[in-house]
């Protein structure tokens, strides 16, 4: 069955009819195209698909499309792109906490949400909010350093 | 030694698409009417398939292909992403979907549907009837009298790799003391956080197929897929996108040829994307090893006799297996100096999912094993532990048994004295009678060898193509197989040192292209800095020459005396006299001379040149629940020359979340009596969160090499090859129990606590 929603993506109105199955991950990506959101479990396992619904962070692939319909949803490309990278997303780049990538825009996602909730968190609430979010690459030592510099400044 | 861009923390060339989420990888892609492709697996571990009847799929409306075996080619194929070399064991017993099943969920037919749901209900209409086998879950259950065959070898014994030098027997007459151990180490995953197994193929009109897969060997892949479909090999091409992890899991062929096949048969783009559980399920995982080592040793430390036979469980096909025993008896042989070294390593077929690749390829298995029993002997002998591994292992200008070859540095001295320092070695030993309470603490080490490469067993061909703009910028062409560990900012950083260029002068190409960059392996063993590194090296070289020459014409002085830095040819002695690159460059392509200066090269490195780690760990071990709790890791390596120390802690540190997890939490399990595996997710197979990680830190020791660029060795697997040892290391000194077996879990502990009670 589909329903019509109204997803509020990054500041922009979307209008389509989603299955009532489908997840806000999977609409972001298949129907939207935005798939700097990624998916690494489909299960809430992973947060690789973390983005922002009205400013709290969620796994989109628990979420169903048809519950997102009006509210404010963030993704990675409403962050920080072309026209410039936020502290967050600069403080990755030059402390080499980037690999694969591939959980990088989630990780930029909730690091968003841990700071603008609490601007200064110590080591051990940066590593509690990021618990969620699953890193293969890094070990999670640049990721931290980064974050906690944001932190600092 | 100091470099203008070599040594410098560079930011990585693909660091600012992959944080803003505008990196497009392999499963990112659509294009115009691109169909979705679905596997139809195995529900049992062993069975014959007695028919199969596709036609309901076939005649379901959006389905545009559904193969089974009746469609495959004929021709028998291997995935491992070997190039035919010395050490390349390849036995060909796959096909692109099997005849038999052989694990839980081995590819038995495959569609290709409009959108996922028609494609669901595709494999729902397939029709297979199964006469159920038996399986064999072990080696030992494989190896039983009456076992049931998985394939046709004998006992499943896929093949038998000894290895004498010397005489191990009269070795262990000669020894005063003779240990004899037996460890076991488990199947785990690699666990890329991009699910492995997501390749986007499309058919031409011309019978040629591109393929966008997230692999580690463009090349092999392309090779290997070309042959399972009958195709020649300039008829597949391979692209490289961004990849989301890969630590050997990529390394060689995983679904590339099932996603061409569909193809090529409904005429239309496929993508073929493995959820988190297919990945489990159907891609190749470490190879769980029982290893029984027995040690002679003297009194004061020296070794008279080692002695390993090794059961590797390769799972259902052979793969890398048969090939993979090599390394494994190579760390062995390579570890400690003895007279008298016996290695039996038996290859077994089990009714698990083929095993293959995973950082280390066997290191961390048999280093966990040879370590633990080190600790033992040191210990049983009452001598440091430290000094009984100073004093046996082989070191600079020594022969290396891995490769032959003489070795070219050694870093590991100072390795164990900086890493001692860090932990607090003195300190912080030998606590266990001191310590109240529930809470030991104890500290271990473990040290290891590893290649930069794999010469003289396997090729390392790599090769590079420079150009230099008219702007003076330029282009680095290179087979760019950079899976996230930074090989692409490595060799960018080579080259620009190389060119005398800045490091924002020179660009790579960011994927890897088979139509486009010259013939390379990949990324496996290591190699890219080293192997990789040195082709582009040599490339820019000769861009170099050819500039510079022409750069001589135009200032009138010999070639010989002029030097290029920052983008800036000079002379050297004599008249100061100057001209920029983009000077030269402009007038080579616009001036008389009408020519782009272009530097080639392809060839394999001179050596493989080890490297050392050491790592300590320190623990706690609560008695009460059984939790071993690591505090903190160090981890000291020899690289040889650190071409980016930012990307070089990076591999040792994410590989240390592997490599703690290796040891206290990652195991992957099947029912003995199914087949059926227990735990192919991510909230019953464990890694290691950011609450979970430890401290850690590491220390880079930079014993530069002769034929590495710029003194460079290796550094991607190390990182958690002694780990798991390590870590062992310190729960025996914090307790006193040695554990033979990973994981270390909580269940094992208290176990061994409360046998020891008794
Ligand atoms: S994809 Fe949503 S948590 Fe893994
Ligand atoms: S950078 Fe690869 S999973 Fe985090």
């Amino acid at each position: 069955m589909k329903l019509p929603i109204t997803l509020k993506v990054n500041g922009e109105s979307y209008r389509l009819d989603a299955e009532v199955k489908r997840t806000l991950l999977d609409v972001l990506r298949e129907d939207l195209a935005l798939t700097g959101t990624k998916k690494g479990c489909g299960a809430g396992e992973c947060g690789a698909c973390t983005v922002l619904m009205d400013g709290k962070p969620v796994n989109s692939c628990l979420v169903l499309a048809v519950d997102a319909s009006g509210r404010e949803i963030t993704t990675i490309e409403g962050v920080g792109g072309i026209e410039g990278l936020t502290p967050i997303q600069e403080a990755l780049v030059d402390h080499g906490a980037i690999q694969c990538g591939y959980c990088t825009p989630g990780v930029v996602m909730t690091a968003k949400a841990l700071l603008d909730s609490n601007p200064h968190p110590t080591e051990a609430e940066v590593r509690e909010g990021l618990s969620g979010n699953l890193c293969r690459c890094t070990g999670y030592v640049k990721i931290v350093e980064a974050i906690m510099a944001v932190s600092r400044s | 030694m100091s470099y203008a861009v070599v040594g410098q923390r560079v930011r990585r060339v693909d660091a600012r698409e992959k944080v803003s989420g505008r990196a497009v990888y392999a499963g990112d892609m659509n294009l115009p009417h691109m169909l979705v492709g679905r596997v139809l697996r195995s529900p049992y571990a062993h069975a014959r398939i007695l028919s199969i009847d596709t036609s309901k799929a076939r005649s379901l409306p959006g389905v545009k292909a559904v193969i089974s075996y009746e469609d495959t080619p004929k021709i028998p194929w291997n995935s491992a992403g070997f190039p035919p070399s010395p050490g390349a064991v390849l036995m060909e017993d796959q096909y692109i979907l099997s005849d038999k099943a052989r694990y839980m969920g081995d590819p038995i037919a495959a569609v290709a549907a409009v959108d996922e749901d028609t494609a669901e209900r595709a494999l729902e209409l397939i029709e297979v009837e199964y006469e159920v086998l038996p399986p064999a879950m072990d080696v030992e259950a494989a190896m039983a009298d009456g076992a049931p065959l998985i394939h046709s070898a004998e006992k499943n014994i896929a093949a038998h790799m000894p290895v004498v030098i010397g005489d191990v027997e009269e070795g262990f007459r000669e020894a005063d003391f003779v240990f004899e151990d037996r460890y076991y180490v488990p199947k785990v995953y690699q666990v890329t956080l991009e699910p492995c197994g997501v390749a986007v193929a499309a058919p031409d009109m011309d019978g040629r197929v591109t393929i966008w897969t997230s692999t580690q060997m463009p090349h092999l892949v392309r090779g290997i897929t070309a042959h399972a479909l009958g195709l020649r090999t300039g008829q597949v091409r391979i692209i490289k996108p961004p990849v989301g992890g890969a630590f050997g899991s990529r390394l060689g062929v995983v679904n590339e040829p099932i996603a061409a096949l569909l193809a090529l048969k409904s005429g239309y783009p496929v993508m073929l994307k493995y959820s988190r559980e297919e990945s489990f399920l159907g891609t190749e995982s470490r190879h769980p090893i029982t290893m029984v080592l027995k040690t002679g040793v003297k009194k004061d430390g020296t070794f008279t006799a080692r002695q390993m036979t090794a059961y590797i469980d390769g799972g259902a096909y052979a793969t890398h297996t048969p090939s993979f025993a090599g390394p494994v008896a190579g760390w062995f042989l390579a570890m400690y100096k003895c007279a008298n070294i016996k290695v039996d390593n038996y290859s077994v077929y089990t009714n698990s999912t083929q095993c293959g690749a995973f950082r280390g390829y066997g290191n961390p298995q048999v280093v966990f094993g040879v370590e633990s029993q080190v600790d033992d002997i040191a210990a049983a002998l009452g001598l440091d532990p430290l000094e009984i591994r100073r004093k046996n292992h082989p070191c600079e200008g020594e022969v290396w048994s891995w490769s032959g070859w003489v070795i070219e540095s050694c870093g590991l001295e100072e390795g164990i004295e900086r890493g001692a320092k860090a932990i607090g070695w003195e300190a912080k030993r030998n606590r266990q009678a001191g310590q109240p309470g529930t809470k030991k603490r104890g500290v271990g080490m473990g040290y290891m060898m590893h290649v930069s490469g794999a010469r003289p067993m396997l090729h390392e061909t790599s090769a590079a193509v420079v150009k230099i703009n008219e702007d003076g910028s330029a282009n680095l062409i290179f087979s760019n197989s950079d899976v996230g560990q930074g090989s692409g900012t490595a060799l960018t950083q080579v080259a620009a040192e190389e060119l005398g260029l800045a490091y924002e002068d020179v660009m790579i190409t960011k994927t890897a292209d088979t139509d486009v960059a010259g013939f390379d392996i990949g990324s496996h063993a290591s190699r890219q800095a080293y192997s990789g590194g040195n082709a582009v090296r040599k490339a820019a070289a000769a861009a170099k020459e050819k500039l510079l020459a022409m750069a001589a014409e135009i200032l009138e002085v010999p070639a010989e005396n002029l030097t290029v830095e920052n983008g800036v040819v000079r002379t050297r002695e004599g008249a100061p006299k100057s001209i920029s690159v983009a000077e030269v460059s402009h007038k080579a392509h616009f001036g008389s001379h009408g020519h782009q200066i272009i530097g080639v090269a392809s060839e394999e490195p001179e050596g493989n040149p080890p490297v050392y780690a050491a790592q300590f760990a320190e623990v706690e071990v609560d008695t009460e629940t059984g939790v071993v709790e690591v505090l903190k890791i160090v981890a000291a390596h020899d690289v040889g020359t650190a071409i980016n120390p930012a990307l070089v802690e990076g591999q040792i540190q994410g590989a240390l979340q592997q490599g703690i997890g290796y040891t206290l939490t990652e195991e992957y399990r099947y029912d003995p009596v199914s087949g059926r595996p227990l735990n192919p997710n991510l909230a019953d197979y464990k890694i290691l969160t950011a609450m979970d990680m430890p401290e850690v830190e590491t220390i880079l020791v930079e014993a530069s090499c002769q034929t590495g660029p710029f003194g460079a060795k290796s550094v991607g697997e190390s990182g958690l090859v002694g780990t798991a040892a390590a870590i062992a290391n310190a729960v025996f000194d914090a307790t006193g129990i040695r554990f033979k077996e990973l994981p270390i879990t909580p269940e094992k502990v208290l176990a061994a606590l409360r046998a020891r009670e008794k």
